[in-house]
């Protein structure tokens, strides 16, 4: 799963730190442990002598024993063996709990004598100064932990903050949009700068290729047009030669409906690049109450032996800020989609309010993907009536303006409706 | 009537003026910049078809040079580009009316005869024939003294096929002219049908001969 950097990044440290820690702490236990013992020893050793020698300069002087602090065995038996290393043991006093201590028992022959000499030390304080230094190792690790911790996200936020501003910028760039790209050449990380090298590199290259294709589908629309009217003169002079047969009269149909096709198409692809282009300004008010009005009145009359019924509910004075040309073309579009792909006796009803313009006809469900209708040349049924086009004007222009486009289909009825963002008026 | 073609295009200069002198139109050809300036000022055109982009200059500055001139020749602009500011420019320039290419041969006869009619008629703007009188301002058609009732379509329909009479309209070039606004965003031609069906039952009913045929689902001809 993918995560944020930073959360990436404080997740590992705080995975790996801890054991790291443990592992060391451990470490540091057993280290502590073996040190104390071995003073421990010392002072054990230490003490022997020390009663030794007490015990040989006054001999019967002092005690033979004094608990929890040293015992003389004289006349020591010698099967018994002393270890020669300290261990542990507990002592009752009379009227207190009973303690740890550790003891170191030896043997020394004086004068043919054998005595075992024990010396004893408390090991409480001990164990209490090894659970004290624990804790304020523990506590000095979690600090550092939080330190580390914290000191990474800082240092991560201002080593990646070129990385995120480089993102920004790519994110927000769009190759539509004639703004170009520009990312920071200086980031002082060398990787960084050669990132963005790379990426401004090769977003001028997309760039490039975008411009010249945009540029290419527009000449080629344009350069189409001039051939395309001079077929045209041409089969409308061939129309009226006298030695017009049926035979030849159909071919001339043929041709002329083809040609016709690709003249629509070739002016659509223009339209559709001069949109992308940008080369509609607006700054213009649109009446689109009107503009709908008359687009209606013409399409209701001329498709009136076929649709059998046109619903009007116009709301006056919707005026929107648009390209007047734009938005002739998108409600004359979606109302020749409307009445073309209707069925004999079928209805249009058309809706305009400030918010929306809602166009309803019935019709044959589509075939394939509805949400592919918008795509270029994709058609709702092969029919050489339209040019695939049409819809992906629409489409175009509702982008343009920010206009919300939905489709909808339910038993019988096709719904297009064209929301108006709230701002637009 | 006399007739200047302005058109760098070789191929479509002798296309328009074939169509018009096929109606006994005396028409000039002009192909560059030069060429039409010497032409415009030498002589005297009831019409001129003025292509806006030619080899030497714009043609919007020939009408320019035409207007200060004070030279009152009809002028038709034809433009590939259908940028509305070509339009408006030339109008505000003093042309009489705007056809973007590609266009129609009778699209264009059309707007030339209407423009004709536009300068010359002295009031009188009626057509008679056949029996059929077409009062051209009161948009109304009469046959033998009776009203034809038409809707708009068929009305402008009827006018249309009457402007081309003897002519072979083909079914787009009516779709195209039947709307009333860019020709690029005309429905398509396969409506046009039932609307000259109507017409004809219409005319038919009210006595008046069968003057529009078929030709062969080509397009139709208005015959005199």
């Amino acid at each position: 799963m993918s995560r944020p950097l930073q959360q990436k990044n404080t997740r590992i440290l705080l995975n790996w730190l801890p054991l790291v820690m443990l592992g060391g702490s451990i470490f540091f236990y057993f280290l502590m442990r073996g040190h104390i013992l071995h003073m421990q020893e010392q002072q054990l050793h230490l003490k022997q002598d020390n009663i030794w020698r007490a015990f040989q300069n006054s001999p019967g002087g002092m005690p033979l024993s004094i608990q929890g602090e040293y015992k003389i065995l004289p006349d020591a038996p010698l099967s018994f063996q002393p270890m020669g290393r300290p261990r542990d043991t507990i002592l009752r006093f009379p009227g207190c709990p009973s303690e740890a201590f550790s003891l170191l028992t030896s043997r020394i022959n004086d004068k043919g004598k054998s005595y075992l000499v024990t010396t004893f030390i408390s090991s409480t304080e001990v164990t209490h100064l090894m659970i004290k230094i624990a804790l304020a190792e523990a506590l000095i690790f979690f600090l550092l932990l939080a330190a580390v911790v914290i000191v990474n996200r800082r240092i991560s936020n201002r080593l990646w903050a070129p990385f995120y501003a480089t993102m920004d910028n790519i994110r927000r760039y769009d190759v539509r949009h004639n703004k170009p790209l520009r990312l920071a050449t200086a980031t002082s990380v060398e990787e960084f700068d050669r990132l963005n090298q790379t990426l401004t590199s090769l977003i001028d290259n997309v760039d490039h290729a975008y411009h010249n294709q945009k540029q290419f589908t527009e000449n080629a629309a344009h350069e189409l047009q001039t051939p395309l009217a001079i077929i045209r003169s041409k089969v409308e002079l061939m129309m009226e030669g006298p030695g017009l047969n049926e035979e030849m009269a159909q071919l001339l149909g043929e041709i002329s409906d083809a040609n016709e096709r690709l003249s629509q198409m070739s002016r659509n692809l223009l339209l559709l690049t001069r949109i992308e282009n940008g080369q509609y300004p607006e700054g213009e008010v649109v009446d689109l109450s009107r503009l709908v009005e008359k687009q209606t009145a013409f399409f209701r009359d001329y498709y009136e032996n076929e649709v059998a019924e046109t619903r009007i509910d116009i709301e006056s004075g919707v005026q929107l800020a648009a390209n007047s040309s734009l938005m002739e073309i998108l409600v004359n579009n979606l109302l020749r989609n409307a009445y073309i792909h209707n069925v004999s006796g079928g209805y249009v009803q058309i809706q305009l309010s400030r918010t929306e313009l809602l166009i309803e006809n019935s019709g044959q469900p589509v075939e394939g993907d509805p949400e592919r209708l918008f795509d270029r040349f994709k058609k709702g049924r092969e029919d050489n009536r339209t040019t695939g086009l049409g819809l992906a004007l629409v489409h175009q222009i509702c982008q343009l303006y920010r206009f919300g486009l939905h489709y909808g289909y339910h038993s019988g009825i096709h719904r297009l409706r064209v929301t108006f963002p709230a701002g637009a008026f | 009537m006399k007739l200047l073609v302005i058109e760098d295009e070789p191929s479509l200069l002798a296309s328009i003026t074939r169509y018009f002198r096929k109606e006994l139109f005396l028409c000039e050809e002009a192909s560059t910049f030069d060429d039409a300036l010497h032409k415009i000022e030498d002589f005297h055109y009831d019409c001129i078809i003025l292509d806006i982009n030619l080899p030497g200059g714009s043609g919007l500055q020939l009408l320019k040079l035409l207007r200060d001139d004070r030279k009152n020749d009809g002028v038709i602009i034809l433009s590939a580009r259908d940028s509305l500011d070509d339009k408006i420019t030339g109008l505000d320039y003093g042309a009489d009316d705007y056809l973007t290419k590609p266009f129609h041969l009778p699209e264009l006869s059309a707007r030339v005869k209407s423009l004709l009619r536009r300068k010359y008629s002295d009031g009188g703007t009626s057509v008679d024939l056949e029996g059929l009188h077409i009062d051209l301002n009161a948009r109304a058609v009469t046959t033998a003294g009776q009203a034809v009732p038409l809707s708009k379509i068929e009305y402008d329909l009827l006018i249309f096929l009457v402007t081309n009479k003897n002519r072979v309209v083909s079914r787009q070039a009516i779709a195209e002219h039947l709307y009333d606004g860019p020709s690029d965003q005309a429905p398509g031609p396969e409506f046009v049908y039932s609307h000259i069906k109507n017409l004809k039952r219409k005319l038919k009913e009210k006595g008046c001969n069968e003057i529009i045929q078929t030709v062969y689902g080509l397009g139709y001809k208005l015959v005199l």
